[in-house]
């Protein structure tokens, strides 16, 4: 343990003068006093999170219910089942919802902070305004896009019809060839402004100075943005990509509440697809093998992001 | 640029003379991308307000219309009149506000014991807890799910509580070292030198210091609890249910929606969070950015 070893200079008395030892007995107390604090949140942490995390994954080779108790041995039967269920289109569906509530928000986040970064009058609470689609709860983001959505009577289908783009009202979130697409534009609409604070608060680490030295070295607006502000933003860019990735891959409300996974399965995700394996047809066993296939995937990802900061870092 | 037959000096003091016109004039450019993404912005959170007080004879009308001539408050009305919702405004409120205490205690004597002592475990406690946040929650449900069922603790405000105050311990102690960190250490050494013990230096003076981030950290544990659908949804019945999950059984079903009235339920969930943020604001943008930007 750590506190013998540190105590250890207290009993060793060939090299040890008095301050040496009292320094040592307040270190202990000291430790025991960081211990403590940490003890609450650890404790929740190991019962809340990573018990059921170790019991969820265990329950892919098993054969387990929420029906009735009990748990049988199966193997790899699972994760064959959950890897033969149209594993790959499923995985692709989550990829696409993925990339697409992560890249078209990343657009709209930088290009709002790129606007706001300009000495605008007004800036702070332009700022605060835009924060407020983030600060919508996920039901309430869910209920105001399926209303925009809507076949009959929604907003998007009356402003292209008045704009003659469209010459019939479509059923967006029906559609199997619109409601992924809606989705994407729902949680882009509610995840831009996290994106768009935290590249505001990039752009106020850039230096005025080196912008004025490269517009007097004839850079133009473009090339400025390419050579001196891209760099500057790039490690915080990299983490909200990051990040956004993740948590886009996991997200379950918005899709759940809007489409239900349908129509005709092609808004299933990993997310939805393991919630109804475990609620809808209570079959623990297969949720858990979709959790594994998950966490491989995950894995995936937190390597990458271990290589790129250590590569930021090296920098 | 195309340049090159030009003395060296003329495009720097055309370059010059081009800032400074820049800085004088309108800036057209940032002002047109703020108009653009502002409709992109504002124009959904317009319709959620315009509908919900729109009388139902022009809602449900062909072709849409997007400034109503007349103006109605029933459908606020049958919501705030409405017992159940009531019941269930309550229980968000009982359980956020819970969530949001217990989060703050747990995640500042955390946050204080990783940014100001050195011992073994430390770096992976901090790996850890961050990592946790990477976990997709749907996994850790099905689980816990099955162990408040173990423990006959389904629909109470307990299982709500603990998920979501464990669950914003990650953020909370994320930005809370970020605070701590900024704190010299002086103070707390001439606090130890004048006598004071660990505990009571943290409580008499380090947490005083470290108030708004304790605030910010306490709102982001509140709008865990306020905002979440799936827990509240699976481990709750519709007594305990807080008001996401419920007004998704109310309201979006087979049967027709009764829209206005929801974008009026939507206020209503979307008030508090809205007004307690803009109280907060400049604590907040802060604490958002306090990891990240550093890290």
């Amino acid at each position: 343990m750590t506190t013998t070893k540190n105590a250890r200079p207290q009993w060793d008395l060939s090299g040890s003068t008095f301050r040496d030892s009292q320094r040592s007995a307040r270190r202990i107390s000291d430790l025991r006093f960081a211990w403590l604090l940490i003890l609450p949140g650890v404790a929740m942490l190991l019962a809340v999170v990573l018990y059921p995390l170790v019991r969820s994954l265990s329950s892919a080779f098993f054969s387990e219910s929420l029906l009735y108790p009990g748990r049988e041995f199966v193997g790899l039967a699972n994760i064959q089942a959950a890897l033969g269920d149209d594993f790959v289109r499923l995985l692709w569906q989550t990829g696409i919802f993925t990339v697409g509530a992560t890249v078209l928000p990343f657009i709209v986040g930088l290009g709002v902070a790129l606007a706001l970064n300009a000495r605008l009058p007004g800036r702070s609470i332009l700022r605060g305004a835009f924060l407020f689609p983030w600060l919508l709860p996920a039901v309430v983001v869910s209920f105001l896009w399926m209303w925009i959505f809507d076949a009959s009577y929604g907003a998007l289908n009356g402003l292209l019809e008045q704009l003659s783009l469209i010459d019939g009202p479509r059923a967006w979130l029906f559609d199997t060839t619109t409601a992924r697409g809606a989705l994407i534009v729902a949680k882009s609409w509610n995840a831009f402004p996290w994106i768009m604070v935290m590249l505001l608060a990039a752009l106020q680490t850039v230096p005025e100075d080196l912008h004025e030295a490269a517009s007097l070295d004839g850079a133009g607006k473009i090339r400025r943005f390419w050579t001196v502000t891209w760099p500057h933003i790039s490690g915080v860019a990299g983490i909200v990509v990051l990040l956004e990735f993740i948590w886009n891959f996991q997200h379950f409300d918005l899709i759940f509440v809007m489409t239900g996974g349908g129509p005709a399965q092609t808004t299933q995700t990993l997310a939805t697809a393991l919630y109804d394996s475990a609620f809808r047809s209570y079959d623990l066993g297969q949720a858990g093998a979709i959790g594994i296939l998950w966490m491989i995937v995950l894995l995936v990802l937190v390597v990458f992001y271990v290589r790129f900061s250590e590569r930021k870092e090296a920098n | 640029m195309v340049v090159t037959t030009e003395t060296r000096s003329a495009p720097r003091q055309r370059a010059v003379a081009r800032t400074h016109r820049s800085r004088r004039t309108f800036p057209l450019g940032p002002w047109a991308a703020v108009v653009g993404f502002g409709l992109f912005a504002f124009a959904p959170v317009y319709w959620l307000l315009i509908t919900s007080i729109t009388p139902d004879s022009l809602v449900y009308r062909y072709p849409v219309t997007f400034f109503p001539e007349s103006v109605t408050f029933d459908n606020y009305r049958s919501v705030f009149t409405d017992p159940e919702i009531f019941g269930w405004l309550a229980n968000s409120v009982i359980v956020s506000v819970i969530t949001a205490v217990l989060s703050v205690v747990t995640s500042m004597y955390m946050g204080y014991s990783i940014s100001k002592f050195r011992y073994r475990g430390r770096r992976t406690l901090l790996y850890f807890v961050l990592s946790s946040q990477m976990l997709p929650s749907a996994l850790l449900l099905v689980t816990l799910y099955g162990i408040f069922a173990t423990f006959g603790l389904l629909n109470t405000y307990f299982v709500l509580i603990i998920s979501f105050t464990t669950f914003t311990l990650p953020l909370c102690v994320w930005m809370l070292k970020g605070f701590f960190d900024n704190l010299p250490d002086d103070i707390i050494e001439a606090s130890k030198i004048d006598g004071a013990s660990n505990w009571r230096t943290l409580h008499a003076i380090v947490l005083p210091l470290a108030a708004p981030g304790l605030v910010a950290s306490g709102l982001f544990a509140f709008m865990r609890g306020w905002n979440d659908f799936i827990f509240a949804l699976t481990l709750t019945g519709p007594e305990r249910q807080t008001l996401p999950p419920a007004l998704v059984n109310r309201y979006i079903g087979e049967a027709a929606t009764d829209w206005p009235e929801l974008m009026a339920a939507s206020v209503l969930v979307a008030l508090p969070v809205a007004v307690a943020f803009v109280a907060l604001q400049r604590h907040l943008v802060g604490g958002i950015t306090a990891g990240a930007v550093k890290g």
